[in-house]
């Protein structure tokens, strides 16, 4: 009797099914950063607006890197609903306080595929979320940063304006010494 | 496990339950779902997005909800002309088989990736 299962794809279906819900999750990730970005812009944050902005498209190619997986792999990339986007915020610091809860779920999230990926023997999966893995390393980095700029600066007097304008600043160096 | 009925064929009886009973066809790759009077082939990427339909019905919602919108569900089997019209038995009855018919699926796949591994050896 022919193995039809892995004539279709090697990809286990608890694989396919967990790459799929970090599609959502990304695409998910790149709608709220989007909508930081709508409530920077009509706050006047403008550099804090182009931020997100470029966070946004960042997070939609993270999802559109799965999807391309999951599809040359043979499985099925579905294409995610998204839904509960929060259009307000609390203030200036709570959405960059959110951005970096955000990012450590996503994180926590890698982390969870690259388990049940090493679980199943299913070394694939795992060399192509080492890519993400170290994304995060960037990720987490930049969003802590933006939030410690807060207390470095402060909020008082124009220590918003400054914080504002120090935001797109901030890069990340790869944690390479000098 | 070919039954006597289909002996000298391709087909390959899977699962089957009092409702109905699945067949794998060795020569175009394709699952037979026998479902009452129904009879779909569908492939195997197929079949998973059919059982996933399956799957995703709310029973709680039909068994609570006094509705008679809730009484059947109409599922479509991908890329055939077919729609499932289930009561909630029927619902049952065919989630039972395509889980077992998943069930066989992954022990040949299981099996022959072992046997695969001991002819490496």
């Amino acid at each position: 009797m022919k193995d039809l299962v892995r004539m279709r794809t090697s990809l286990k279906e608890e694989i396919e099914r967990i790459l799929n819900e970090q599609i959502k999750m990304e695409a998910h990730s790149s709608a709220i950063y989007l909508s930081m970005a709508s409530w920077c812009d009509r706050n006047g944050f403008d550099y804090s607006a182009n931020y997100f902005y470029k966070q946004s498209n960042e997070e939609r190619n993270h999802m559109l890197k799965i999807f391309k997986y999951v599809a040359d792999m043979g499985g099925t990339a579905v294409s995610p609903e998204v839904t509960n986007v929060p259009q307000d915020f609390a203030g200036f610091r709570d959405i960059f306080e959110l951005a970096l809860e955000q990012e450590i779920a996503v994180t926590h999230s890698i982390n969870r595929i690259v388990d049940a990926a090493r679980r199943v023997y299913d070394f694939n999966t795992e060399e192509f979320m080492m890519w993400f893995v170290k994304e995060q390393r960037e990720e987490e980095y930049v969003a802590r940063r933006a939030v410690e700029l807060f207390d470095v600066i402060g909020e008082e007097g124009v220590g918003r304006y400054m914080i504002d304008k120090a935001i797109p600043k901030i890069s990340y160096d790869g944690g390479e010494a000098e | 496990m070919p039954t006597d009925l289909f002996a000298h064929t391709s087909l390959t009886e899977l699962y089957s339950n009092a409702k109905g009973a699945t067949f794998q066809c060795d020569r175009t790759n394709r699952l037979i779902v026998q479902f009452g009077d129904a009879r779909i082939a569908l492939r195997v990427a197929d079949f998973v997005t059919f059982k996933r339909r399956v799957d995703s019905v709310d029973i709680h919602t039909m068994l609570f909800n006094l509705d008679d919108a809730y009484d059947v569900e109409i599922i479509s089997a991908p890329r055939t002309d077919h729609l499932f019209v289930l009561t909630l038995c029927d619902l049952i009855a065919l989630r039972d088989l395509l889980d077992g018919t998943r069930f066989v699926l992954d022990l040949n796949s299981l099996l022959c990736e072992r046997l695969y591994t001991s002819l490496v050896y």
